[in-house]
């Protein structure tokens, strides 16, 4: 590289410092055990909370072969401790569900598409998935993680992250469907620049309404959050500590929840590779770090989030790890039930490990200050094995 | 290139056979028909006759041992090699299961022009699978009946021609390309060897008379194996050891692949035992074929008699033994095309062999006819060659015909054989639509029918009212199709969207419509998501109607379609279906329409069967 783009890229790299505020971290928490293992994006299970209930994403069906693996989402109500399927019926959704919460009592589901259907159908419900209605549609299929659709607070816009690598915005129907950027368009912006964006791995509104993506970088030390406004992408992501200075990182995880939004990072690859979390309420101006989780190799499996920015993760191993919330500090589970799929944050601070075992829900229970899950409900699910072959 | 059938498919079995004894009747026809020609102009015609009988004293040296062998064995191979593509499983079963796997470790370029044969047999197995059988018979008899002259030689040629198709699209360049290249599995393919032997047989008479032929023969059969000893001693492609890292070596793993065949259990056993003393001693095996390959090869190079005499017999012993113990001798298994090249290899060998050491004796001629033997032909009764204009009128060609040998005859019947199998090949080849036998296999054929089509009114994608009374006049290709499914539905509407293209030059008085199998994935968006999907936007006579979940469920239920919302991420439960409705609204045709495995000529099959039925009523006055 020559001086004069060694000048402008370290330029990039100072704005873009400037731009993601400031943060504050501490030293690292670390597992027990564990064995080399590269970070990789995390898949579609998860949990996410609404104002009105708790829902939760599984695949179930247990077979290798993707026209039999069967996505279910499930609701916990608000004031209530049991879960339903709720799973929306009419559409093959084999190939992922992907969930998208709205300030107000609504979730919108974007189906990935599978086998010959290349196309992502989206419906939404109003009454804790007893009763669905189509939401649009996206001709391309939504990418394949779990931040890849995006309500926006008040006005119900959405912002879709798609399989080739494009985020478009449509309006509250699923109608009118724009392109807002593509990995390409969003890489040569001076932000994307900044950061050597490889890939876009989530899409979120700020509290504001602001559409936001998220990405991996190629330069070492940069989170790639961008923001878009004034009708140009800028950064937006925190500043990371100086013990990652030198580690790529990519943001797995970036959803809004209540009123800020909270991105999950990893850093790093193989058994150097560790994890944190960042809050910002601003829409990225200022950010919060969590400590660094060193993974000691471990997988992630699942992330979720609950509605005050708690975060609750499952890895490989029957580890669950949780924060519980901005300036708080990762705090182990006790080992999580065998088929663990994702968490749940319960009110009052209990947890649920919703676990999977071919066509059987089990929730498990941890009350708080308990170190022992119990078995809080089972839900058989009618999966209809050949149906999609 | 895989038409997604099962190999032993009962419509497509019974179709071959049809085929098969249909072109075998023909085939005998011809045979019959060119006897009683003959028969009949030799009596017409006893002047011509009897000078031809008298002139064929004086034909050239009699035929070498060498050519005799190299034409009997190579007419017997083909024979066979035709017998073999008779088989039931090999219209369905060639492309997928001998065709590709061969190419599978070429290159891509490779595999490219295989694929592109490869589909072109599935789309058309019955001609494909027959026109092999009959042109391979074809020449083999042509081989076996003409021992000398003009025919024979030609003969040969179209033993070049055919070996090199089949070299080139069955064996894949005879895996020369691919790694793993053995002389011990058959390289460079065994039909290679068959042009060698057809170019042997192609030679001119005057090459026949000097043991320079059986030198270059056997020259170059020893530059052969001096390279594939080379070849063969080549570190790192698994020879040299019996087993690696606890896995199959690959001769090892050659022969416990072969002793799976089916087969009979001895046979079986044997190659079994081969593969179990080579993973015990790979290396004195692999050792032992590196130096006989190469002695082989020296021996051969040298050109001595006295050497090569015994070098022949092992050379034929080694074969016999390989293609016994490792080639399992190739055609076993419902699916063999031929006896690999273990037996060609021997042919070719002992053929050289007898062109070296016995050439056949200089043709003595009286001292006046030398000047005559290098003056040109001037043909039967000494008179001066006609020219092509005076050849070819009537009355000179029933004198030839008269004159004819039973040989000629016998190769013009021969050559008939060839034609009846690739006549019908080219045809299939100059039509890019796929036979609809494919699709009656899936789902058998229907049954005419003539009652009013259930009416139904609902809306179109462009957010139209159509009614079925709205389409008379015209005829109406129906389908139901579910605007979210994921599998068989895009088949279908693939289906639809080629027999449109097939009708091109009627889709106006063809209207292709399909009806929204879902009652709950009902909005325009979702049924022009899936139009977009398909390429059917700006198909001019494409419906795809929607509506009301009460409104789909009348529709239903009319047309009898099964329909059942699953629970728990599941699509719809539906059936698939095809309608067939002429111009005056009334039911024709009820099509089981289950796309299948959904392969290229499936789907091209499947389009062709409705492209067929709405031909027909168009044409039906």
């Amino acid at each position: 590289m020559s001086t004069p783009r060694r000048l402008t890229a370290a330029a990039f790299v100072a704005a873009g410092i400037l731009a993601a505020g400031c943060g504050s971290t501490a030293p690292a928490a670390r597992l027990p055990g564990g064995a080399a293992a590269p970070s990789v994006p995390p898949p579609l299970a998860t949990s996410l909370a609404s104002a009105d209930a708790t829902w939760a994403v599984v695949v179930m069906g247990g077979s290798a072969a993707q026209h039999e693996n069967f996505w279910q989402l499930f609701a916990r109500p608000a004031g209530s401790g049991t879960w339903r399927l709720v799973t929306p019926p009419g559409t093959p959704d084999n190939g992922g569900l992907v969930l998208a919460g709205t300030a107000g009592q609504s979730l919108i589901t974007g189906f990935r598409p599978s086998q010959d259907l290349t196309f992502s159908p989206l419906i939404a419900t109003v009454d804790d998935g007893s009763n669905w209605s189509q939401s649009g549609v996206l001709d391309t299929g939504l990418a394949d993680v779990p931040d890849a659709l995006a309500a926006a607070p008040g006005t119900g816009r959405l912002l879709a992250l798609l399989a080739g690598g494009a985020a478009e915005l449509g309006g509250s129907g699923g109608t009118a469907w724009t392109t807002l950027a593509t990995q390409r368009s969003l890489g040569a912006s001076p932000a994307g620049r900044a950061c050597g964006l490889g890939s876009l791995t989530a899409a979120a509104f700020s509290p504001a309404g602001v559409p936001t993506l998220a990405g991996a970088c190629g330069r070492p030390g940069t989170a790639g959050i961008f923001a878009y406004a004034g009708g140009a992408w800028h950064a937006a992501g925190p500043a990371l500590p100086s013990s990652l200075a030198r580690q790529p990182v990519e943001v797995l995880r970036l959803t809004r929840t209540g009123t800020g939004i909270v991105a999950l990072l990893a850093a790093g690859t193989g058994p150097a590779a560790s994890m944190l979390a960042a809050w910002t309420g601003d829409g990225g101006s200022h950010w919060t770090l969590s400590p660094l989780l060193r993974l000691d190799g471990r997988r992630l499996l699942s992330a979720s989030f609950g509605a005050g920015g708690a975060v609750a993760i499952v890895l490989n191993g029957s580890h669950g790890v949780t924060l519980a919330g901005p300036g708080s500090s990762w705090q182990p589970l006790p080992a999580l039930p065998p088929g663990t799929a994702t968490l749940a944050l319960g009110p009052g601070g209990w947890f649920d490990a919703l676990a999977v075992h071919v066509t059987k829900l089990t929730d498990w229970r941890l009350a708080p200050a308990s170190r022992a899950w119990h078995d809080a409900q089972a839900i058989n699910v009618p999966v209809q094995f050949g149906s999609s072959s | 290139m895989n038409s997604g059938l099962d190999l032993y498919d009962p419509v497509v079995v019974a179709a071959f056979k049809s085929v098969l004894v249909h072109q075998g009747l023909i085939a005998l026809l011809i045979f019959v028909t060119l006897a009683l020609a003959w028969v009949s102009i030799r009596e017409w015609l006893p002047a011509a006759r009897d000078g031809r009988a008298a002139s064929s004293g004086a034909q050239g040296p009699a035929e070498p041992g060498w050519r005799q062998l190299l034409r009997i064995g190579f007419g017997l191979l083909w024979v066979f090699d035709g017998i073999l593509q008779a088989q039931p499983a090999m219209a369905v079963g060639l492309p997928s299961k001998v065709i590709e796997p061969v190419a599978a470790t070429s290159p891509g370029w490779v595999q490219h022009l295989v694929n592109w044969a490869g589909t072109t047999w599935s789309y058309h197995p019955m001609q494909a699978g027959a026109s092999a059988v009959w042109i391979q018979v074809g020449i083999g008899i042509w081989l076996l009946v003409a021992p000398r002259g003009a025919w024979s030689r030609l003969a040969g040629l179209a033993s070049v021609g055919w070996g090199l198709v089949v070299w080139v699209f069955g064996e894949a360049f005879g895996g020369i390309f691919a790694p793993g290249l053995t002389w011990l599995f058959g390289a460079p393919g065994g039909v290679l060897i068959y042009v060698a032997a057809g170019a042997l047989i192609a030679l001119p008479e005057r090459a026949w008379r000097s043991p320079r032929l059986g030198r270059l023969i056997l020259a170059g059969l020893g530059v052969f194996f001096a390279g594939m000893a080379v070849l063969q001693a080549w570190p790192g492609r698994g020879f040299w050891q019996g087993t690696l890292h606890g896995k199959a070596g690959t001769l090892t793993g050659m022969a416990q692949s072969m002793a799976a065949t089916p087969q009979p259990r001895f046979l079986a056993s044997w190659v079994a035992a081969f593969g179990s003393f080579n993973a015990a001693h790979g290396f004195a095996v692999n050792l032992f074929a590196v130096v006989v390959l190469a002695v082989l090869g020296g021996v051969f190079l040298t050109g001595q008699p006295r050497l090569i005499r015994p070098a022949v017999i092992a050379t034929v012993v080694l074969c016999l033994a390989d293609w016994v113990l490792i080639e399992d001798l190739g055609f076993l298994g419902g699916l063999g095309t031929d006896p690999n090249s273990m037996i060609p290899m021997a042919l070719l060998v002992a053929a050289g062999y007898l062109a070296l050491a016995r050439v056949p004796a200089a043709v003595t001629q009286p001292a006046g006819d030398t000047a005559a033997a290098a003056a040109p032909d001037p043909g039967p009764a000494g008179h001066i060659r006609p020219g092509w204009r005076d050849r070819v009128r009537p009355a000179a060609l029933r004198r030839s015909a008269a004159a004819a040998s039973i040989q000629s005859v016998a190769s013009l019947g021969a050559v008939g054989v060839i034609i009846l199998g690739a006549a019908p090949m080219a045809a299939a080849q100059a039509s890019p639509v796929a036979d609809t036998i494919l699709a009656q296999s899936i789902d058998g054929s229907s049954t005419p029918l003539n009652y009013p089509a259930p009416p139904f009114t609902l809306t179109s994608q462009h957010g139209t009212q159509v009614s079925l009374a709205s389409l008379r006049g015209k005829v109406v290709l129906l389908t139901p199709l579910d605007d979210t499914c994921s599998v068989d539905c895009p088949l279908i509407a693939q289906e639809f969207r080629q027999a449109g293209q097939l009708l091109s030059g009627d889709s106006r008085r063809v209207e292709l419509v399909a009806i929204n199998n879902n009652p709950i994935d009902t909005q325009l968006a979702y049924i022009q998501a899936f139009d977009r999907q398909e390429g059917l936007a700006s198909v001019p006579n494409w419906l795809y109607l929607t509506g009301s979940a009460a409104q789909l469920e009348q529709v239903y239920r009319r047309y009898g379609l099964p329909m059942e919302v699953l629970p728990a991420g599941a699509m719809i439960g539906h059936g698939d279906y095809a309608f067939v409705i002429d111009q005056a609204g009334h039911m024709r045709q009820e099509l089981d329409f289950d796309p299948g495995p959904g392969t290229a000529a499936t789907k091209s099959s499947f389009a062709a069967e409705l492209a067929d039925a709405a031909q027909q009523l168009l044409s039906s006055p």
